[in-house]
């Protein structure tokens, strides 16, 4: 019997070889590392190494694909496949082992990032890491925040918002009238991965009118286990006395490979400075999501569900003519009441998102044809009344994005086309903005050559965009067609521990319907909005130069750039009145410039690897030349210090289950620089404190201490800066964030 | 089928998780907004066709319809009078300090 299972078990193991490859994942002196995370990018599916330092990939794994190999402590690298029969990798140990220093090797989906200037963040952990996702990804330096507590955050780019910074999740671009500082991002970090950004009008490949900058949100990858892996986590503020709870589930089986994830968030008004509240600034939060993944052969196909729901309140919220001279006092309480103060008041908006993405692929040794398709229905409701909406409009957005990538030696090329089609209609007879549709079609053309320490792409983008509205409501009846051409070309240059990248690239972007046709009382900005159907392209262009240094303790990023606008679309306050409202109309500016350098430092001293210090400095200066007065909503100058200490090698304090102290600084310098609506504001410091705690390998926990200095301050973008003389950000508040890993 | 077991707790989950409603309470007190001179705001608060300080229902709808204005005496609020006159109407909650 015995002989007979022996005989089994070595047929089946070769029937096993003959159906899968090996690899091998070994450090500088051979040995094999494991627990590696080996990530098939293409595939978007992650596989661990085993104890002998071997992962195992199916025959079907064409040449060339890319595969990202990362585990702390070595450096990360990114290989193309090949199928032979030992196809190993070598991974060195970092000298600091914490965390690389300089270029990181990995894949991008925005491109090539040796020839893009591409930044990453992080995502996998942010629920538990930060108070929310958007605010994480402030982090990174030139990167800011419209924002009035957690309920409604949106990213700025180099100093531009709204329509200029173009949002993609999982392929599919997110239109949920994002040219309103009030609606939010409209999704949150759930089952997310990491967010790529692309500052400025070079994000050639996924729109013209990315001029500010471009963000795509991936999701995290499957995984390739039998095993169902997941995790619970938890958060609570003691500033809104915000809950939120998430769970994710990964599981695998043959070829199929399933992801699900769900959220509930539940926040009350926020609390200021001087322990008063912030009426109305609650929110509450649901989302679901799926992803379902089949690989046979040479082919796959994703198909990715998400339903998001949210119900922000809008503060500072007033009758006045002028917001700046409200008396703070009506618009804050003296404390809350938790039977209460969770429940929804008007003003206060109903967001519904549903995405459907389906993406399929076929990869062969130097080819990769895929087609993405996406179908987005947002709708957005806004009540200041409880009976009705004062507007209610759902947008529905189909995506769909045939390319063709094939490599040739050392040259890569892409040529694809983003077709898209956008209806914007009104479910009732108030309105801000007409029914409205659009069409686009944007063939384009890339070509990245890598060699080890020199490339350059090129690429090439045509867009046609016709924008149609019929509306007897607001008695228009527009038919308009917009062409034009964007381009990037990059190129990159290394030699030792130098880099340098310089980019120059073209955009532009037609004007939205919310700038045409738009006629109403926006309640969400206290604004009786008008729109001008003259309005014609904005177009950019841009020079970006970055050069990087680093060696084993130290690097050094200095990122100096300049942007040129013309036909700059802005919305100006008038001297008229409508329904209790000032007028602000849409005007067009001949020329805007914006220019600014961003410095990023990275340091572990030598005597104590562990310590982590990283510090980035964002300047920008914008330049109106047909206004005295400066462009709206541009962030302040800033420098952000991140300081970190791992204490996962000291036994005496590891063993108080503590693992890491992190401590975050901003310093905020005065905007002296701003519109005709708005005012002057003060510098400024923010510390945050973190305490990290690992109890076991599946429970961790973080404990947070925020605006340590109770330091009373409005940023310049915050969406409240104009209420009240500046409703502040939340005072000193605690956060305890809890997640269970099985 | 453990997993069907766990897939099954969570679709039911799920399934409640989205059929969950959110409350909100059915009837709420209105007021007119009178601006001062200065412009400020003073809230003159409204009684319902009974004399009670909520409106429900239909009487809510009412109130809120689009060019609905409620007519009050001249009234005086602290220092300051409102005068007698046809004004739109509110129901919106504020920020009261005194919560």
């Amino acid at each position: 019997m015995l002989r007979h299972t022996i005989f089994l078990a070595f047929l089946i193991s070769n029937v096993f070889c003959i159906a899968q490859n090996n690899g091998f994942v070994v450090d500088s002196k051979n040995n094999p590392i494991e627990n590696v995370d080996v990530f098939l990018v293409d595939q978007n599916i992650i596989l661990k190494t085993d104890s002998d330092g071997k992962f195992y990939t199916d025959n079907n794994l064409p040449n060339n694909t890319y595969i990202n190999f990362f585990k702390n402590g070595y450096n990360s690298k990114l290989v193309k496949y090949k199928n032979q029969e030992n196809f190993v990798v070598v991974l060195n140990e970092l000298h600091v082992a914490l965390d690389e220093v300089g270029v990181v090797e990995s894949y991008s989906e925005l491109g090539n990032s040796r020839l893009t200037s591409i930044e990453k963040k992080s995502l996998d952990q942010v629920f538990t890491l930060e108070n929310s996702m958007v605010e994480s990804i402030t982090q990174i330096s030139g990167v800011d925040i419209i924002s009035s507590g957690l309920g409604i955050q949106k990213v700025v780019v180099r100093g531009l918002s709204g329509m200029r910074v173009v949002t993609f999740l999982n392929g599919m671009q997110i239109n949920n009238q994002q040219w309103a500082n009030d609606h939010g991002i409209g999704f949150t970090d759930l089952g997310l991965g990491e967010v790529e950004l692309i500052k400025g009008s070079s994000a050639l490949k996924y729109g013209s009118e990315a001029i500010g900058g471009l963000l795509y949100f991936k999701d995290a990858p499957f995984i390739s286990s039998k095993k169902v892996k997941g995790y619970f986590a938890t958060k609570f503020n003691s500033s809104s006395y915000l809950s939120s709870n998430q769970f994710g589930l990964k599981w695998n089986k043959q070829n199929f490979y399933f992801n699900l994830y769900g959220q509930y968030t539940l926040s009350s008004d926020y609390r200021l400075p001087d322990n008063t509240y912030l009426f109305n600034s609650r929110f509450n939060q649901r989302a679901i999501k799926f992803s379902i993944a089949h690989r046979y052969k040479k082919f796959q196909n994703i198909f990715r569900y998400q339903y998001h729901y949210e119900n922000p309140g809008i503060p500072g919220h007033a009758h006045v003519i002028n917001p700046a001279e409200i008396d703070i006092l009506d618009i804050t309480s003296s404390s809350v009441d938790l039977s209460d103060d969770y429940k929804s008041s008007v003003p206060y908006q109903l967001v519904n998102n549903n995405l459907f993405t389906f993406q399929s692929n076929y990869l062969a040794n130097n080819l990769k044809l895929s087609l993405h398709a996406g179908y987005f229905i947002n709708n957005l409701k806004e009540h200041e009344k409880w009976t009705r909406p004062d507007f209610d409009i759902s947008i529905k957005h189909a995506q769909f994005t045939p390319n063709i990538r094939f490599n040739i030696d050392k040259f890569t090329f892409n040529i694809g086309s983003q077709i898209s089609s956008l209806d914007n209609v009104n479910n009732q007879t108030d309105r801000l903005v007409p029914d409205a549709s659009s069409f686009n079609v944007g063939p384009y053309f890339i070509v990245d050559f890598d060699n080890d320490n020199f490339g350059f792409n090129y690429g090439l983008r045509f867009d046609y965009k016709s924008l149609k509205s019929n509306d007897e409501t607001f008695n228009i009846n527009y038919d308009n067609q917009f062409y034009n051409t964007s381009f990037s070309a990059g190129l990159f240059y290394k030699h030792l521990d130098n880099l340098v990248r310089l980019t120059y690239s073209g955009a532009y972007r037609a004007p939205h319907f919310s700038e045409l046709f738009s006629d109403g009382v926006h309640h969400g900005t206290n604004r009786y909005e008008i729109g001008n159907i003259n309005l014609d392209i904005e177009q950019a262009n841009q020079i970006d130069l970055k050069y990087q240094w680093a060696d084993e303790h130290f690097g050094i990023v200095i990122n100096p750039f300049f942007q040129d606008i013309s036909n700059f679309i802005s919305i100006t306050p008038s001297d008229s009145f409508q329904n209790n409202y000032r007028v602000y109309n849409y005007i067009q500016y001949e020329s805007v410039n914006m220019r600014g350098v961003e410095f990023n430092l990275h340091y572990h001293p030598h005597q104590l690897h562990n310590l982590h210090l990283e510090q980035s400095y964002s300047f920008l200066q914008t330049n109106n030349k047909d206004d005295d007065f400066g462009l709206a909503l541009v962030p302040a100058n800033s420098i952000k210090t991140k300081i970190l200490y791992d204490f996962s090698e000291y036994e005496k304090i590891s063993k108080y289950k503590l693992s890491y102290f992190s401590l975050y600084h901003t310093y905020k310098f005065k905007q002296e620089n701003f519109a005709q609506y708005e005012e002057l504001t003060n510098s400024y410091n923010v510390v945050n404190l973190s305490l990290g705690f690992q109890f076991n390998q599946k429970l961790k926990c973080r404990l947070g201490i925020n605006n340590i200095l109770n330091e009373k301050y409005s940023p310049h973008t915050s969406r409240i800066r104009g209420v009240a003389g500046g409703v502040p950000n939340p005072g000193r508040f605690f956060s305890l964030d809890l997640k269970y890993e099985f | 089928m453990k997993n069907l077991t766990l897939l099954s707790i969570l679709l039911v989950g799920i399934f409640g998780f989205m059929t969950s409603c959110s409350s909100s309470d059915a009837c709420h007190e209105c007021h007119i907004a009178y601006m001062l001179a200065d412009n400020t705001e003073i809230e003159v608060p409204i009684t319902n066709s009974e004399g009670g300080d909520e409106f429900c229902g239909t009487e809510l709808e009412d109130v809120e319809t689009e060019g609905y204005t409620h007519t009050i005496d001249q009234t005086i609020i602290d220092n300051d009078t409102i005068p007698a006159g046809d004004y739109p109407v509110h129901c919106e909650d504020h920020g009261d300090h005194d919560h």
